[in-house]
């Protein structure tokens, strides 16, 4: 709001930015952590508006997430989370994670609205004993077995076998319970996100997808991480309104096969146009309704983020990192644009119930299972 | 003192933001959406989720599993809410309290270093000492075998019968005079020109051949070995897990949640925490395996001899640095061990009167 409590101004342009930056809730889509060096504004002012004449109803044509966050705050934050988790032996963790979260969520702005997180603490800690109980001891135990205990061979290699095979439901569990979790605890304008992607799905993407990386020596892999950038991105939703995602399987082999031939003669940096491409990839692809995600990271604009945030860390012994997160975060959402109509009169509360649906692994991990 | 203000309502099942005119009461606030009806939301059922720090507006919501939210963009509100009705305490920030929050963070700062030190010279190695008793010996014994397959496997391991008599002979002596222990030690020498000694887990100790060579006497092996077994004994290695686990865990604490590259500096931060718990251990080990050495009666010169040694034997022999490395040798150290050799009143009895060993320190 902002004191500009109208709520349609339909702004071509971008508000200004307020100083400071945070690391703010990623609503859509899942991207690698976005980095941050502040490169100037992208020239947004003389884009013309990408879709014919406006619908009624809420809308912008270029729309901007904005991070309000300030360094020095979230510093503040973490002072008093450290000192408290100490003094709770590590308990306070899961209070300290839920007060940052919450810090970056109502930080962030899209439309002059705030993002809300409503996730408790509680949550976070009965999920993490949870993961303890159905992954951790199993998981324990088998390596003890493989490792420790005085057993026939044969049980350590079916223990080690095992042990080792549970990995490909794991990180898919986690990675679907994270975000069933997270998204379903963030809002706009009230409206809650969800994901609605069914674990084995990610099972077998994750199996298919390893094996072929493995037999074609890592070659598959771009493909992979598309497969999977779908699942994510399309089993979630606004309220009652779906992402899309429409990128092709094999667009990113091209950039990952140069960059690989590159590696050698640029000492590995063409890895940051690389993910800097990606990034645009996968946002590009990325629609809601009829509007359209625009990003447009460069890679300098990325390496030179990099470089300032490994800078501050490493000359203050890492005490700079939420100064690193707000920055990131900033960067991240500069480069970002929502582009196109979106009918928010039509987009309802459409709430999975976490917690209490579902059935099975998936239903026992809706709540709180966060593990990123 | 102003009781209307101008809100933005959503109704939590629709995206549509509806300003409001809001009226703060004595018992609740009065909201009257643009073209609907007032209603009012009671103190006690709205829950403030955000406003809490500079620039933030402030969002009240109501109602649990989808809640109603208002908001409210200009910062004086809660000042005037605190005013028309002060008997709602804290339910609501008040933000004439956050020039105090600076003060207690700065406290709060002080308050997490003062601690992290505590744990980490007190805490720390105070946990290790509680947990490590509680290991089963059988589980030390399988790591300790498993670690003993790659330090000296049995196609390097020297078996000269006599050699083992006399080393088998030593442990004897050592152990002797002390209470029962649950451990059962297995000494074995490698073939290799290390200068070194290492306890495994679990009462497996290696020598290694270039060690073994520079022993002069079979009081100085002694000495290495009331060292190294008094590791064992006090659950070093166990403890160092431990320990070292809790340093890392420490340190995320203290660091949040880290990736990247400043993980690796995290990595070398942790290294260099365990150091100094190793130092001690190895303090511990010759203290305690001094007083393992005059316990059983033998000539404590001997660990004093051989430490002296190879401590100025320094310079182009790499192997012997090896020896160094793991077992910092400094000044203090010695000059402790000197003190308690010096004070002890008894007469030392020769280890093997009467048999050379020069000749048996080179069969491997």
């Amino acid at each position: 709001m902002d004191g500009q409590e109208p709520s349609r101004p339909s702004s071509f342009f971008r508000k200004p930015t307020p100083p400071g930056g945070g690391s703010g809730p990623r609503p859509l889509a899942p991207v690698s952590p976005p980095a941050g060096a502040p490169p100037p504004p992208p020239p947004l002012g003389g884009e013309p508006p990408r879709f014919g004449p406006t619908p009624p109803g809420d809308f912008d044509s270029v729309r901007h997430p904005v991070f309000h966050g300030s360094g020095g705050t979230l510093f503040g934050i973490h002072v008093v989370n450290t000192l408290l988790i100490l003094v709770t032996l590590g308990i306070y963790y899961f209070w300290a994670k839920t007060r940052v979260r919450r810090y970056l969520a109502g930080q962030s702005e899209m439309q002059l609205d705030r993002f809300a997180y409503h996730g408790t603490a509680k949550e976070l800690l009965l999920g993490t004993l949870k993961a303890i109980i159905v992954f951790g001891l199993p998981v324990l135990l088998l390596n003890m077995i493989r490792d420790v205990l005085d057993v026939p061979v044969a049980l350590k290699v079916v223990a080690g076998l095992i042990s080792g095979s549970l990995i490909f439901v794991f990180f898919p569990v986690a990675v679907v319970g994270a975000r069933r979790y997270r998204l379903s605890r963030m809002s706009w304008r009230g409206i809650r996100f969800s994901f609605r992607g069914r674990v084995w799905e990610l099972v077998r993407i994750f199996i298919v997808g390893s094996f072929l990386t493995g037999v074609t020596l890592g070659l598959y892999y771009p493909v992979f991480l598309v497969q999977r950038q779908r699942f994510l991105v399309s089993h979630s939703y606004f309220g009652n309104e779906r992402f899309g995602f429409t990128g092709r399987e094999w667009d990113l082999f091209g950039p990952f096969v140069v960059s690989l031939l590159l590696t050698l003669p640029t000492l590995g940096l063409c890895w940051v146009w690389y993910v800097a491409r990606k990034r645009r990839f996968f946002w590009d692809h990325t629609d809601l309704g009829s509007a359209r995600f625009s990003c447009h990271v460069t890679g300098g604009a990325l390496l030179w983020l990099w470089v300032v945030n490994v800078a501050l860390l490493v000359a203050t012994l890492g005490l700079a990192w939420p100064w690193v997160r707000v920055r990131s975060i900033d960067f991240a959402f500069r480069n970002l644009a929502l582009v196109g109509p979106i009918d928010l009169t039509r987009i309802e509360q459409q709430a999975q119930q976490a917690g209490s649906t579902g059935e099975g692994l998936s239903g026992f991990f809706d709540s709180g299972f966060d593990l990123a | 003192m102003r009781y209307d203000w101008e809100a933005v309502y959503l109704d939590g099942r629709t995206a549509t933001r509806q300003t409001a005119v809001i009226r703060l009461m004595r018992e609740g606030i009065e909201i009257t959406p643009a073209g609907s009806a007032a209603r009012l939301w009671p103190y006690r059922e709205i829950r403030q989720t955000q406003g809490f720090y500079a620039g933030e507006q402030v969002r009240l919501e109501r109602g649990h599993e989808l809640p109603e939210t208002l908001l409210v963009s200009e910062p004086a509100f809660l000042a005037s809410l605190h005013e028309v009705a002060p008997h709602v305490g804290r339910r609501f920030h008040d933000p004439a309290r956050r020039r105090a929050r600076i003060r207690w963070t700065i406290l709060a700062g002080a308050g997490a270093v003062a601690t992290a030190v505590a744990i980490y010279v007190w805490g720390i190695p105070a946990l290790a000492a509680l947990v490590a008793p509680w290991v089963p010996v059988r589980w030390e014994e399988s790591v300790g075998r498993a670690a003993m397959s790659h330090l000296a496997p049995p196609e390097r391991r020297c078996d000269d019968p006599a050699l083992a008599r006399a080393i088998d002979e030593t442990v004897t002596r050592l152990t002797a005079p002390g209470p029962p222990s649950p451990y059962t030690f297995r000494i074995s020498v490698a073939k290799r020109p290390l200068v070194n000694a290492l306890a495994a887990p679990g009462g497996y100790v290696v020598i290694f051949r270039g060690l073994l060579e520079r022993t002069a006497t079979p009081e100085e092996l002694a000495g290495v070995l009331a060292h190294e077994l008094q590791h064992v004994l006090h659950r070093h290695a166990t403890r160092a897990v431990i320990q070292d686990a809790s340093t890392g865990l420490l340190l995320m604490a203290l660091t949040g949640d880290v990736t990247g590259p400043l993980a690796y500096g995290l990595q070398t931060a942790r290294t260099l925490g365990d150091l100094r718990y190793s130092r001690r251990a190895e303090e511990e080990a010759d203290t305690e395996g001094m007083k393992m050495m005059l316990a059983a009666r033998l000539d404590p010169a001997g660990m004093i001899q051989f430490f002296e040694r190879i401590g100025k034997e320094e310079g182009p022999t790499p192997s012997a640095l090896t020896y160094l490395s793991t077992h910092p040798l400094t000044a203090d150290r010695l000059e402790r061990l000197k003190v308690m050799a010096r004070d002890w009143k008894g007469t030392p009895e020769p280890l093997r009167p009467g048999q050379p060993w020069a000749d048996l320190a080179k069969r491997c």
